[in-house]
């Protein structure tokens, strides 16, 4: 290996270790979120539903929740039918509920589990397939 | 205190965060200070033509093939410049650094423009123009506006900030 050869690949693990660094932070700040999400639970319900709870934080001029987000609900929805409780939260209408579950932009998607934790929290548009996947492994 | 907000399209926005994040990653990889001084220049054509630098991309590319959707959100458009022009300075002072051999100092400037691109792109939060809205309270000259209602300085306008 030359010279070169051996800057390049140095750069680039030096590029991949910076780049780790900041997804670990990123991680974190999601698992902040999490955690607020999982002390806000009963905000949203008095009782459990007993079945994983998808929440969905949109907004009515939210254009990528229309072309995206909402049609991947509606397909994960028909998919598992009453095995899961979809709800939906328009945060022009409930802001102090987007607040207090700390979403900073919509769509904002929280997938919780059946004994009411919130085990994954999605900003920004997240496709059915992942979604799906979340689902299934609660 | 009310304002007028315009129509601006985050997904340009974004395009142009990324591919600032990439040119500089690639710029980095391989040791191209050239490349990084292309961003700088880029950016610096973006600031003065008032659009995102590599806008254009989204607008001629992107967005005719539905690659990327628009994301239109009532929002100030001035904040999102003067975080591009502050981007722009800081590449172009760490273009000059890599220039004159200051290895260090110039790669850190320009993953510094890397990480507050990344932070944007990915988490919604702008800081140049938290800058700016900071900079708007002491009643700067050029530095007018309030962010939208009930938006944190910097944050990608949500709830309740588009009316």
């Amino acid at each position: 290996m030359n010279a070169e050869t051996t800057s390049v690949v140095l750069r680039f693990g030096l590029a991949v270790v910076i780049i780790g660094l900041g997804t670990f932070v990123y991680w974190l700040i999601n698992q902040r979120l999490l955690m607020r999400a999982r002390s806000s639970v009963f905000t949203l319900f008095n009782e459990l539903p007993n079945k994983p709870v998808l929440v969905y934080f949109t907004t009515p001029d939210c254009a990528p929740c229309k072309a995206v987000q909402r049609p991947a609900i509606d397909r994960i929805s028909s998919l598992l039918g009453e095995t899961l409780e979809v709800i939906e939260i328009n945060a022009y209408e409930q802001p102090e509920l987007a607040k207090t579950w700390g979403v900073m932009s919509v769509p904002t998607t929280f997938v919780i589990d059946e004994r009411g934790e919130a085990r994954y929290v999605n900003n920004g548009v997240a496709r059915a397939e992942k979604l799906l996947e979340q689902i299934q492994t609660l | 205190m009310t304002q007028t907000l315009q129509k601006v399209d985050h997904s340009a926005l974004k395009t142009n965060q990324l591919f600032i994040i990439s040119l500089n990653v690639l710029a980095f990889i391989f040791n191209l200070p050239i490349l990084a001084a292309l961003v700088a220049l880029v950016m610096g054509i973006g600031s003065a033509l008032k659009i995102p630098g590599f806008g254009f991309v989204y607008k001629y590319l992107l967005k005719p093939r539905g690659w990327i959707k628009p994301d239109v959100l009532n929002d100030n458009p001035e904040p999102h410049r003067f975080a591009q022009f502050l981007g722009f300075l800081f590449m172009t002072a760490g273009s000059i650094a890599l220039f004159f051999g200051a290895s260090a100092l110039g790669w850190g400037l320009i993953w510094l423009v890397v990480a507050l691109a990344a932070l944007n792109a990915f988490g919604g939060f702008c800081v140049g123009c938290a800058v700016y809205y900071w900079l708007s309270r002491f009643n700067l000259p050029g530095f007018s506006k309030q962010p939208p209602a009930g938006t944190f300085p910097g944050m990608k306008p949500r709830m309740g900030a588009s009316q």
